[in-house]
């Protein structure tokens, strides 16, 4: 019998299957491009995507008993790979890779553009490119994935999890280049699969009722903006110029354009009604992803069951997910719908704010708090939208970089937490300082950070868009103000309660049984303090990031808003 | 182009047929090849008779028939591409030029067939359908290399083997007549040719009472659907004196007011294929069948035997009743209605059921749901309460059409891969109930991602192969149900929706019953990655199957990612078959 005489491994097939399908797909298609000048496709999504299916196919490969020996390789190989896209990132905002002078672009105009044919026939594009939005988001991405490994280094079976971080990283950073709709949602569909997958097979206890909760809310948000994005792909003109079947592309280039075009012109693009339908539509899957509050029950499972690089990763990237995709389609492209809008976007931002934050005060479960918390200051980034100032977009955009570093900490600190003390509850033990002083203070860092301490990143943000919303609402700035005092009494009684009360008589938590209490270590230790020495970096020198941002939304406000917002007066 | 059927031109266009048809007749002999020999009277000489006797040791193999079925099937695709070359203006676009394949007795010449892109694109999904079909059954049919020879049941199995094959090529040759029939006749002819072997191959599973029964539930259904849909072909006999679909689509353009004879003789013809496609009042026995059946013919069951309905409803309904002005299609809102309770049913009656097999029964009575809203459409379009703006109507039409012919071109990956999964598990015990997955991905885990992926590309996840037809359905049908309010572009957001023609809401219905079907689909997933197993072993080495799986997975992504050339050559199928012939 053939079989038995063969005994290769499945994944052995699996693994000389993708490279001959790729390069059968490189050489077959008659109209491959050249990749030169091409810093996105391949460094930033292909490399870490490619190299965490190889990296798993690999590990399949290897049978179960030898997987051990493996483990460190694939963990340096993930690490490397992070680390080439962060350092490939980090030189996209410098002028070294290519003449880049983030100040000068204006609205619609991105920097390291590439565009190519996809699926003809029904005019999707692969068209990447980077601007003053994206740019944060995609250097963020780039810079967790690394702090996620290292924080998590020592997770249950690394051959499978380290590489899924990188893959779910190049997805996130995916979703973050694309301009191309139909590139976007495919992108935005395939970060939900590692995931998934991560909550499912590293999660803690209720870990399959968490994911598919996660999963179908989040998908069915999402087809709901299928729905929109394929309207909104109707709703051209078709013209002979494409070669698509209907007459149409994908193109979000060309889409905001046309959206300029008829703002200049003083007309309402598609329309009053059509506009207004979109924007729902839109709007329904980005604001789940965010979430706010009638659609954010996923989130606090999701969280609680999540490993601790999974909700550093869906907290810090993948929430912010929703606030890009609300500047990126409905805010550049429906700004009449945006005016008419305001006002339930605020009151959405408000009771998402205030709401969180109040939950946050009867939560006994520490990632439960931090999810809620994290639900509160999605509020913020909603009401820097609902502002429509220049300085409120700016303010949420620059909360979503700031949130982006903090509320990993965050995560990444429960994470330790459960790990070391095997349990969750707020109040199950005094005195931590005494027993974990690394952790105690790295936890107290990023609660302080979190609460919006000045000097830190968080800070930068929500006085940016307080200032946005005092002259926009007056003094509805109110509720923010007390939700912030809020923010600060949860955290300031969690941390009397779980790290300095008991002074010499600390009791350690029933968890622990016989154990004696540990420190966090050296890898927790590095992946923490090197996201609080950002926060630090941010809080002081925030214009670093906050300059490429303030040009973007003024430049949106400028060539979008202004028209309507005047024309309301 | 036309061409007499009995001329040798018309021979060499049908060389795929022929192909099956010695395929047929070599089955026959060689697997009959044996020692026996013949004396010749009053000599000693003895002749030997090849037919009879002790089979020789090169054919005694009971893999054989497999062997040639297989060889048959891809001599037949290559037939189909090499006259693809002949008559075809570019094979990557898949776009031929028409050949009707007519009789002249008589003053008339009358249509049987019609060779054009449309037709040739479904032989061969037929022809792929039943390779992988039968590639996969080589390992999974019973049987045994070396049989003592005086152990019958043995035996039997042996023999068995060739009758199965004999029947995937007859109704392979079924299938294709189905294709390219233009004549109602020539379609009844090849859909009960290739109805009947599958009956009996859902039967063949005889080891089982499940087996059994669901043939015998299978065969009386399929019998009478089919007697009904005779029954409505001989009322529209009556009503028009012709059974070619080109003059009978004359006469119902031509009728002023609707008559109660056509009517009534379509509706008894759309009985016969929503038996076929498993459509919601007619779905009852599918789970049956699809749980009775080896997985195998099940997979045949939920890939060609749907495709033969769709073919049909495309030709009757696309063709016949769709009037190019003035009135609106009848059977749209009957039609429409049921669709939506077709998904919704068979996405509800999918997330209760225990049983694998009759979750991808009812998840496939759920796609053709999708598939029937997706026609709803295109009458909608057809009926004339939109004004064709830009000359998008027709584009419109060859889009959903398009898309419903690209929906079934992919469910022969990833439908079939579902089922071959399952088909991998039954070489281990019987597939009774979700149990037999548990823990498949710590035992198998390139099987377990094959079928995840395969699950994934059911529920519509981008960026696999069912996500584009799915979404290519949807944009059809959105194209055309917003055609109205494209004109006007001022007005609020209420009007807006009310402002869409109904089928507006289809397009709705398919997504809310997506969201619903993604959770048990994403349950397989999860029982697999994470349900543990009483075993730790891996499933036994079948390779043909595995290799099938493992195509079927490629092609998933594959028409998920790269379907430049499939969309081209379905949207060419599609305007083959709106052009007048």
């Amino acid at each position: 019998m053939a079989e038995n005489k063969t005994k290769l491994n499945d994944g052995m097939y699996v693994i000389g299957g993708l490279f001959i399908a790729i390069s059968v797909l490189m050489f077959a298609s008659p109209n491959m491009p050249s990749m030169e000048n091409d810093w996105v496709t391949l460094p930033l999504i292909g490399l870490p995507i490619l190299g965490s299916l190889l990296l798993m196919g690999f590990a399949s490969a290897v049978p179960a008993w030898r997987k051990e020996s493996i483990s460190e390789t694939i963990k340096y190989a993930s690490l490397g790979i992070a680390l080439i896209v962060l350092i490939i990132t980090t030189l996209m905002m410098t002028d070294i890779l290519m003449n880049v002078h983030w100040a000068n672009i204006t609205f619609n105009q991105y920097m390291y553009e590439v565009e190519y044919n996809w699926i003809n026939s029904i005019g999707a594009e692969w068209h990447v490119g980077i601007d003053g939005l994206s740019m944060p988001m995609v250097w963020l991405t780039a810079l967790l994935v690394p702090i996620t490994i290292i924080t998590t280094w020592n997770e249950k079976k690394p051959w499978y999890y380290h590489p899924l971080l990188i893959l779910m990283g190049g997805c996130l950073i995916g979703v973050f280049v694309s301009l191309d709709f139909f590139m976007f949602y495919v992108f935005w569909e395939l970060t939900l699969v590692p995931m998934f997958f991560l909550i499912l097979n590293w999660g803690g206890k209720e870990r399959k009722y968490a994911a598919q909760k996660f999963f179908i809310y989040t998908f069915t948000a999402s087809i709901l903006m299928l729905l929109g994005i394929i309207t909104l792909y109707l709703l051209q003109d078709p013209s002979t110029a494409n070669a698509s079947i209907t007459g149409r592309t994908f193109d979000m280039h060309d889409m905001i354009q046309n959206a300029q075009e008829q703002v200049i012109l003083g007309n309402i693009w598609l329309g009053a009604g059509v506009q207004k339908l979109l924007f729902v539509l839109f709007m329904a899957g980005f604001l789940v992803k965010l979430p706010v509050v009638p659609f954010h029950t996923w989130l606090p499972d999701a969280h609680v069951q999540a490993p601790t690089g999974g909700s550093m990763l869906l907290a810090g990237v993948m929430l912010k997910m929703g606030a890009y995709g609300m500047f990126r389609i409905p805010i550049s492209m429906f700004p009449h719908a945006l005016v008419e809008f305001q006002m339930a976007l605020m009151i959405i931002g408000m009771i998402s704010l205030f709401y969180g934050a109040w939950v946050c005060l009867g939560q006994t479960n520490l990632k439960r708090m931090v999810a809620y918390s994290s639900v509160s200051h999605m509020g913020i980034i909603l009401l820097g939208i609902a502002s429509l100032q220049p300085l409120g977009f700016a303010g949420a955009i620059f909360m979503m970089f700031a949130h982006g570093l903090i509320s990993p900490m965050l995560f990444g600190v429960a994470g330790a937490f459960k790990h070391h003390y095997h349990t969750l509850e707020i109040g199950s033990m005094r005195g931590m300082a005494k027993h974990s002083p690394w952790l105690a203070g790295n936890m107290m860092f990023s609660w302080m950070a979190s609460l919006g301490l000045p000097l830190l990143a968080g800070f930068v943000a929500e006085v940016a868009v307080l200032v946005a919303l005092w002259f926009e609402f007056g003094w509805w700035v109110i509720i923010p103000g007390i939700t912030l005092a809020i923010t600060a009494a949860y955290y300031l009684w969690s941390m009397q309660r779980t790290i300095f009360e008991g002074g010499e008589k600390t009791e350690p938590p029933k968890s622990l049984g016989d154990e004696k209490p540990r420190d966090i270590a050296l890898s927790e230790n590095i992946g923490l303090i090197s996201l609080a020495i950002l926060i630090v970096i941010f809080g002081i020198f925030p214009f670093i990031f906050f300059e490429m941002i303030s040009g973007y939304s003024s430049e949106l406000i400028k060539q979008m808003l202004m028209d309507e917002i005047i024309g309301r007066w | 182009m036309a061409v007499d059927v009995l001329s040798v031109k018309g021979g060499l266009l049908l060389l795929p047929e022929m192909v099956l048809l010695t395929g047929i007749l070599a089955l026959f002999f060689i697997t009959n090849l044996g020692d026996a020999k013949i004396r010749i009277p009053l000599t000693r000489l003895r002749i030997p008779a090849l037919l009879g006797g002790n089979r020789f040791k090169w054919n005694s193999d009971p893999r054989i028939p497999g062997v040639v079925t297989i060889f048959t099937l891809i001599f037949a695709i290559g037939m189909l591409l090499q006259s693809l070359g002949d008559d075809c203006a570019d094979i990557m676009q898949g776009f031929c030029s028409e050949t009707t394949i007519l009789t002249t007795t008589g003053n008339n010449p009358v249509h049987l067939m019609k060779l054009d892109s449309f037709s040739r694109l479904f032989e061969l999904m037929f022809f792929l359908t039943l390779l992988l079909v039968s590639a996969a059954s080589i390992n999974r049919l019973q049987a045994d290399s070396n049989p003592s020879n005086d152990d019958l049941e043995q035996l039997l199995d042996n023999r068995r083997q060739v009758d199965f094959y004999l029947l995937i090529l007859i109704s392979g040759l079924g299938m294709t007549i189905v294709a390219m029939s233009m004549n109602l006749f020539v379609l009844f002819v090849g859909l009960e040719l290739a109805s009947l072997p599958i009956y009996v191959m859902v039967a063949f599973h005889k080891e089982t009472k499940a087996g059994s029964e669901a043939g015998v539930k299978y065969f009386i259904t399929g019998a009478i659907s089919s007697a009904v849909g005779l029954y409505g072909m001989s009322l529209l006999y009556l009503w028009s004196g012709s059974l070619q679909l080109t003059v009978l689509e004359a006469a119902w353009s031509a009728m002023e007011t609707p008559e109660a004879l056509p009517l009534f003789g379509i509706s008894l013809l759309l009985v016969g294929f929503g038996f076929k496609i498993s459509a919601v009042p007619f779905h009852f026995v599918a789970p049956d069948a699809y749980a009775g059946a080896s997985s195998p013919v099940a997979a045949l069951l939920a890939t060609a035997s749907k495709t033969l309905g769709f073919i049909g409803l495309m030709r009757i309904l696309m063709i016949i009743t769709l009037p190019e002005t003035g009135d609106t299609a009848v059977w749209m809102f009957a039609f429409g209605i049921l669709s939506v309770v077709t998904m919704t049913w068979g996405n509800l009656a999918a997330l209760g059921s225990e049983n694998p097999k009759r979750m991808l029964a009812y998840s496939s009575v759920a796609h053709a749901g999708y598939m029937m809203a997706a026609l709803v459409a295109v009458a909608a379009w057809r009926s004339g309460s939109f004004a064709e703006t830009n000359n998008n109507g027709i584009m419109a039409a060859e889009l959903i059409v398009g898309a419903v012919i690209f929906h079934l071109f992919v469910l022969i990956s990833f439908k079939i891969g579902a089922f071959m999964v399952i088909s991998h598990l039954e070489t281990e015990s019987d597939v009774k109930d979700m149990s037999s997955l548990h823990g498949l991905a710590k035992r198998e885990p390139i099987i377990a991602t094959s079928m995840f992926v395969f699950m994934l590309a059911l529920a519509g996840v981008p960026p696999l192969a069912g996500f584009m037809s799915k979404f290519l359905m949807v944009t059809g049908i959105v194209q055309v149900a917003s055609a109205d309010v494209l004109v006007n572009t001022n007005v609020d957001l209420v009007p807006t929706i009310l402002g869409m023609h109904w089928t507006f809401f289809l397009a709705i219905a398919i997504f809310i019953n997506s969201a619903i079907s993604l959770y048990y689909y994403l349950r397989i997933g999860v029982l697999m990655f994470f349900e543990e197993s009483s075993t730790r072993l891996p499933l036994p080495k079948v390779s043909t199957l595995r290799f099938v799986i493992f195509v079927c997975a490629i092609g998933t992504i594959f028409f998920g990612i790269s379907s430049d050339w499939l969309v081209d050559s379905v949207t060419n199928a599609a305007s083959a078959l709106f052009t007048d012939s």
